[in-house]
């Protein structure tokens, strides 16, 4: 079985979340679609994709020592592919396992 | 018949003074018996001489009068009980100074809704407004009227449905006109110095003057010199007036609520910012919209926006 062909099949959500995970280790990974809530959006009424709008919630050792700035752009960066091919926006929560759990 | 007739001039001069009354529609006077008479004094100090509209009204002691109105009249009078439990009276009020070292009045006075009072610094009112946010509305007295801002008095109103509201801004009128025989200075007819003119909404900004011109300078060097140029510059979708996607909303929510001055450009503007979108989002590094520039560095998007601004961080930022 190509490798191509396992992708074509996978949702974009199934993607986003295999990537982040490969690359940020993460203890914590929500990866929501909330496309619905942002039908008839004005931006993108042209796209025929529906997998346009999610919701991240990530918790992950790498995010140690950045800023909010740096670690939203990781993110991007990791999801550069899917920006380009019709995912319109991302609402992201990056938080360090330290943060979450101050007492430890 | 004298007598009568009397006493109808001193009902006359005292609707005459209700017609000065601030954000009153109706030119109406609640008055119970025991605040009869003391309007009677009240109205006994005016000039006779004074033109007085021509009212049908009998002012009777005896009786509760019916407030004179052009619409439908509806009993006030359970309101009026639900407003005395709303709102403090006037004169049992505590007064909050306001002065240059707390940094402006807004730490103090309370957000929420209700009737507010200025007094100058001889503690004479100059002004009483109702408010969405008594906060804000006092901040912006003291941005545009200092020297007439010696201190404020607050009254916080629950459920501030727009009739509650009035009423207790009228019960505070009532009472101070009653106290002192005369409409504070800043509710005169025709004084503008107190209310607030819709804020005309600054324009958004354009990179180029239009896609007919050709571009001298490349447009990232317009980018750069933009965000450097202004403290604050939101990129977003569509107009500031009304932008097209939920995010953007959220951040110029967020900015006016903060009450800082910001630039708003429109990525959307094919004819004015064409080709801004790629061109800003290889120089920002950052792929999606909305992009928030703070002293020429990018502060984020929406997320961060929001994030900080639950925090309380945003204040700090804009005054670096």
């Amino acid at each position: 079985m190509s490798s191509r062909g396992a992708t074509a099949v996978l949702s974009r959500a199934s993607r986003i979340r295999s990537k982040l995970q490969t690359a940020l280790e993460a203890t914590v990974l929500e990866v929501d679609d909330v496309s619905y809530q942002h039908a008839g959006h004005a931006a993108v009424k042209g796209s025929s994709d529906k997998e346009t709008h999610f919701n991240l919630n990530i918790v992950s050792p790498k995010f140690e020592g950045q800023s909010l700035v740096k670690r939203h752009r990781l993110i991007y960066d990791l999801l550069a592919d899917e920006l380009q091919s019709g995912l319109h926006a991302l609402s992201i929560v990056a938080k360090t396992p330290h943060e979450t759990n101050p007492s430890k | 018949m004298q007598h009568s007739l009397k006493r109808r001039n001193e009902t006359d001069s005292c609707f005459f003074l209700s017609r000065y009354r601030h954000r009153s529609s109706m030119a109406t006077l609640n008055l119970s018996s025991l605040q009869a008479l003391s309007s009677h004094r009240l109205c006994s100090s005016f000039p006779q001489n004074t033109p007085t509209p021509s009212f049908n009204f009998q002012l009777k002691p005896s009786i509760n009068p019916r407030p004179i109105s052009l619409k439908p009249y509806v009993s006030e009078k359970p309101r009026a009980r639900v407003v005395a439990l709303a709102v403090k009276s006037l004169g049992d009020t505590e007064a909050l100074a306001v002065s240059p070292e707390n940094d402006g009045p807004a730490g103090e006075l309370p957000s929420g809704a209700g009737v507010y009072a200025v007094y100058d610094t001889n503690g004479d009112v100059q002004f009483i407004g109702l408010s969405r946010n008594i906060a804000a509305s006092v901040a912006a007295h003291w941005k545009s009227v200092p020297e007439l801002c010696g201190s404020v008095k607050a009254g916080v109103v629950d459920e501030p449905d727009r009739e509650t509201l009035t009423q207790a801004w009228k019960s505070w009128m009532e009472e101070y006109i009653k106290d002192s025989g005369k409409v504070p200075p800043g509710n005169e007819s025709g004084n503008a110095t107190w209310v607030r003119q819709a804020p005309k909404r600054k324009p958004d900004l354009r990179l180029t003057p239009g896609r007919r011109m050709q571009l001298t300078v490349p447009l990232e060097n317009l980018i750069d010199g933009l965000v450097k140029e202004n403290k604050v510059v939101a990129f977003i979708k569509g107009p500031r007036s009304a932008p097209l996607c939920g995010f953007s909303q959220r951040v110029i929510a967020i900015l006016e609520n903060e009450g800082v001055d910001y630039e708003s450009v429109n990525v959307l503007d094919e004819e004015y910012n064409y080709e801004l979108r790629e061109t800003l989002k290889k120089y920002s590094n950052w792929p999606t919209f909305p992009q928030i520039f703070v002293d020429g560095e990018l502060v984020g998007g929406c997320d961060i926006l929001t994030s900080m601004y639950e925090k309380g961080e945003l204040a700090s930022l804009f005054k670096k």
